[in-house]
């Protein structure tokens, strides 16, 4: 294997790896699969194309207008829409975001159609390849892509383990009820778990739009990412950390020993053979699957 | 006893009381009458809600009855038509050959979709049933990838000795045969063992298995059962279309046929049969509206649509749960309490 | 006559609206005062907790009938967090700390809105107090602990929430008499250094009427017995059904009790 298809693994594992961190926030804290996951990252990203239309001038502003929007779109999402499905039974939580996914990608299209965008070109930025070895070059974008991940999973685990709201979330995830009856506020945890989903899926919609454009058919990654989630078990960080490895390995092997167009269907493939041999994935706890 | 009230007998036997055989006289006359007065354009509406009935009840067999999530309804549909398909483009097989084929081709799939729910329940079998659909839609692709097929393979209609079923009127009536065969497979399973047994998986399937019921048989049965409906239906919908291409099965398909019995109110055969209308017929409504809408929204209705499917879905779920049934039921009670005096 | 702290009053709770599962119990909590409540498994104990911590809405329960006021408040059907604000604080019988969490972050996580921060600092010094062996503890997973020192971590937890009424829910299931012993000793400290009220359930006659001052016995939903502890000790039914002293009629008599049968 050569040092450039490796350099190809890591961006994408990378970019699963950070998606995934959206997956197993919400999951590991209220036990909901959000499958409008990869329709919230887009519309992060065309978040990112409005601001940066209004304020082509100043992209840093873009970026964190755009940003901060991510934030307060998963906390809208959840004291609109998810909250009244707290208590009830997860899958009527999980076929709620997949219609509020459908919604998301028909309503994008309305607003936005299916154009492609380049937020990066709308800043005049190039977005030029750098050399990360000898002969081997990925570009900034995909660069940033690799270091946000590195550093959202550092503050994520920081978070958790050593402040006060980490380790309420973390009680709410292990036992909602005893949380209740500590004064937890669960309410207040979810909607917090929505905000961070969205905002580190935002923050990945925005860096691939930068790398490669946005449209409508972005949201198809965060349903590839979803393999490298459960891989690893659907409330593991660690876990979607490997499992994106092991998703993009096979996927890249595939690409280039096999058929390109297995690209798509290959995470599925080993999403089959994780839930044939191991349902709760590597570092998943055991006992959601009977739960569920 | 309340007069009026079906005694047990009467209850069991398919039409045992007067008033549901007159009932049924009704709907049978209504039924056959309609394709003669229906405008062309209503036919094969008519004909797309009789196609969408016989998926739905299979999958509210499977889902509403035996409680075994499964997100594989457009795979099935995509097996059995493309089972058609490529027998037809490959040796030519008449359709008296070609449907059972696609018959056992669901059957087969259903044995494999149903091997994930012996051991996964829930969140995890949809998520297993996921990846299945996306298996059987990549060899669907792989194919037409494979034979240069860009629009698809092309499919002439079906012919029953001689016959030529290529009109609206013609396939009303091989429609509504394959409805209504649906319709008496779930009502007779309803009311059979199996489907009790069914009953007790979907509410505990550990106890159901300390009762004696061999629940492992009984779920891949469920599976079986539903997808070799399903996967007919697929062949019929090849026949129907004269031709089959995998971009017609997506995930939303899918995601239309579980709204379909969500919508009608889980559980219910009427309730599938309701939610099938409302999901195929839902779409014309939103482009009767987007009419009334500035031009920009005109041209993009399928985005109109998925956006509105989207938002109906969540109000059904958030509010009314049990679907269109759950609303009938509710009005009914309102016009029960006016005229009952309070216990 | 102080006013009771707690009275519940002809407390109807059904499961799904069929399965009825209390049919009009009546019991009070006198401020400051153990009141136990007892019964074997199935008689409602958990039930009635339940209804009054507000975590009725669980099993799809409900109040149907009755009334619960807690320091002249009406309290039936209101959410958990608002009865904790109160402070009503509930230990339960099973999954009652957080596994992954340590000794000392089961702790902190406590957040109920009724505790200060200087509060907060005064309680956990009470908790390491009333339970030395948890300050060794501090940094180990709450799952690794023993029996006894998870319904320590648990009591503790409870005592973060600056309850007016701590209800425990099983004291000493599962747990070596020695442990229950000392288990009962801290609580019956923390009683009167707190100045709480405690509701407690038992299926362990003995060891509740060990502390209690009041004890109510119930019996498939309903008061089948109430009296002064002391009293109950020395009841023959309760010698009989629950502390495991033979005596023949007496089963009967206290089964015709229970059902309405013989004042």
């Amino acid at each position: 294997m050569s040092l450039q298809l490796i350099a190809n693994v890591v961006v994408l594992a990378a970019i699963y790896a950070l998606v995934s961190a959206g997956y197993v926030v919400i999951y590991r804290v209220s036990r909901v699969l959000n499958l409008a996951h990869g329709e919230l990252m887009m519309i992060g990203a065309y978040g990112l194309v409005a601001t940066a239309g209004l304020f082509n001038g100043n992209p840093v502003l873009a970026l964190i207008l755009a940003a901060l929007f991510g934030l307060a779109m998963g906390i809208i999402v959840y004291a609109v829409l998810m909250r009244w499905m707290t208590g009830e039974a997860v899958l009527a939580a999980v076929l709620i975001t997949i219609a509020l996914g459908i919604f998301l990608r028909g309503a994008a299209i309305l607003i936005w159609t299916t154009q492609q965008y380049y937020p990066a070109a709308t800043f005049g930025w190039t977005n030029p390849p750098v050399a990360v070895a000898p002969g081997v070059r990925i570009s900034t974008a995909s660069l940033a892509i690799i270091v946000l991940t590195i550093v959202v999973y550092a503050s994520l685990f920081v978070f958790l383990r050593f402040t006060r709201w980490g380790i309420r979330m973390r009680a709410a995830g292990q036992n909602g009820l005893l949380a209740e009856q500590r004064g937890i506020r669960l309410h207040g945890v979810y909607a917090f778990a929505w905000g961070l989903s969205t905002f580190t899926a935002s923050l990945a919609g925005m860096l691939l739009a930068l790398d490669s454009g946005v449209d409508a058919q972005m949201a198809t990654i965060g349903l590839k990412a979803f393999p490298a989630a459960l891989v690893g078990g659907l409330d593991s960080f660690l876990g979607a950390v490997i499992g994106a490895i092991i998703v993009a390995v096979a996927e890249i092997a595939a690409i280039q020993y096999v058929n390109p167009l297995l690209s798509d269907v290959v995470p599925f493939l080993v999403l089959l053979i994780v839930l044939a041999i191991r349902p709760w994935g590597l570092f998943g706890s055991r006992e959601q699957l009977d739960r569920v | 006893m309340t007069a009026g009230a079906p005694s047990p007998a009467q209850d069991i036997a398919l039409l045992g009381t007067t008033r549901r055989r007159v009932y049924f006289v009704i709907a049978l006359a209504i039924l056959i009458v309609l394709p003669f007065r229906a405008s062309p354009f209503l036919l094969d509406l008519a004909n797309q809600v009789l196609f969408a009935c016989i998926g739905a009840l299979a999958l509210m067999l499977l889902t509403g009855y035996a409680g075994q999530i499964s997100l594989g309804t457009a795979g099935l549909l995509a097996a059995g038509a493309y089972s058609v398909g490529i027998l037809v483009r490959e040796v030519g097989a008449p359709f008296w050959i070609t449907l059972p084929a696609a018959a056992v081709v669901g059957a087969l799939l259903g044995l494999v979709f149903g091997l994930p729910s012996l051991r996964l329940r829930g969140l995890y079998l949809a998520i297993s049933t996921l990846g299945l659909h996306f298996v059987v839609i990549y060899l669907g692709g792989e194919y037409e990838a494979r034979e240069v097929l860009s629009t698809g393979v092309m499919i002439d209609s079906p012919s029953i000795g001689g016959f030529t079923v290529s009109t609206g009127i013609a396939w009303y009536f091989v429609l509504l045969v394959f409805a209504m065969l649906a319709l008496l497979i779930s009502v007779n399973l309803r009311r059979s063992r199996t489907g009790r047994a069914w009953r007790a998986l979907r509410e505990r399937d550990v106890v159901a298995s300390a009762l004696g019921i061999n629940v492992q048989r009984y779920k891949l049965m469920a599976f079986v059962l539903s997808a070799t409906m399903t996967a007919i239906a697929g062949a019929l919908f090849a026949y129907f279309r004269n031709f089959v291409s995998i971009d017609a099965f997506s995930l939303y398909l899918t995601v239309q046929y579980v709204a379909m019995i969500i919508i009608g109110g889980m559980g219910s055969i009427t309730g599938a049969l309701l939610g099938a209308g409302f999901v195929i017929l839902f779409p014309y409504g939103i482009e009767a509206v987007a009419a009334f809408l500035p031009a920009r929204f005109n041209s993009m209705v399928f985005a109109l649509n998925y956006s509105t499917f989207g938002v109906v879905m969540i109000l059904f779920l958030l509010l009314e749960p049990a679907g269109l049934m759950g609303i009938a039921r509710r009005l009914r009670n309102m016009a029960f309490a006016r005229r009952t005096p309070p216990a | 006559m102080t006013e009771p702290l707690l009275i519940v009053d002809g407390l109807h709770v059904a499961y799904h609206r069929t399965a009825v599962a209390l049919h009009g119990v009546s019991l009070r909590v006198l401020p400051q005062t153990i009141v136990a409540l007892l019964g074997n498994n199935g008689a409602g104990k958990t039930t009635t907790l339940r209804a009054i911590s507000g975590f009725i809405g669980l099993d799809n329960a409900q109040v149907t009938a009755g009334s619960i006021r807690f320091a002249g408040a009406r309290i039936e059907n209101t959410p958990p967090h608002a009865n904790t604000a109160r402070g009503i604080v509930i230990v339960p019988e099973r999954e009652k700390v957080f596994p992954n969490l340590t000794v000392s972050e089961n702790l902190t996580v406590v957040s109920s809105r009724r505790v200060s921060a200087s509060d907060r600092k005064q309680l956990e010094d009470l908790v390491y107090q009333s339970f030395p062996p948890l300050a060794n503890l501090r940094t180990r997973l709450a799952g690794l602990l023993s029996g006894g020192e998870r319904q320590m971590l648990a009591i503790g937890s409870a005592i973060l929430c600056k309850p007016e009424l701590l209800m425990v829910d099983e004291l000493s299931l599962g747990l070596a008499p020695v442990v229950v012993d000392d288990l009962t000793r801290r609580l019956g400290t923390i009683r009167r250094e707190m100045g709480i009220a405690v509701l407690l359930v038992e299926q362990n006659a003995a060891v509740a009427l060990e502390i209690a001052d009041y004890g109510y016995v119930l019996e498939n939903g309903r008061v089948a017995l109430e009296g002064a502890a002391a009293d109950l000790r020395g009841r023959p039914e309760i010698q009989e059904s629950y502390l495991g002293i033979s005596g023949g009629d007496e089963r009967r008599r206290h089964r015709a009790i229970a059902h309405g049968t013989e004042q």
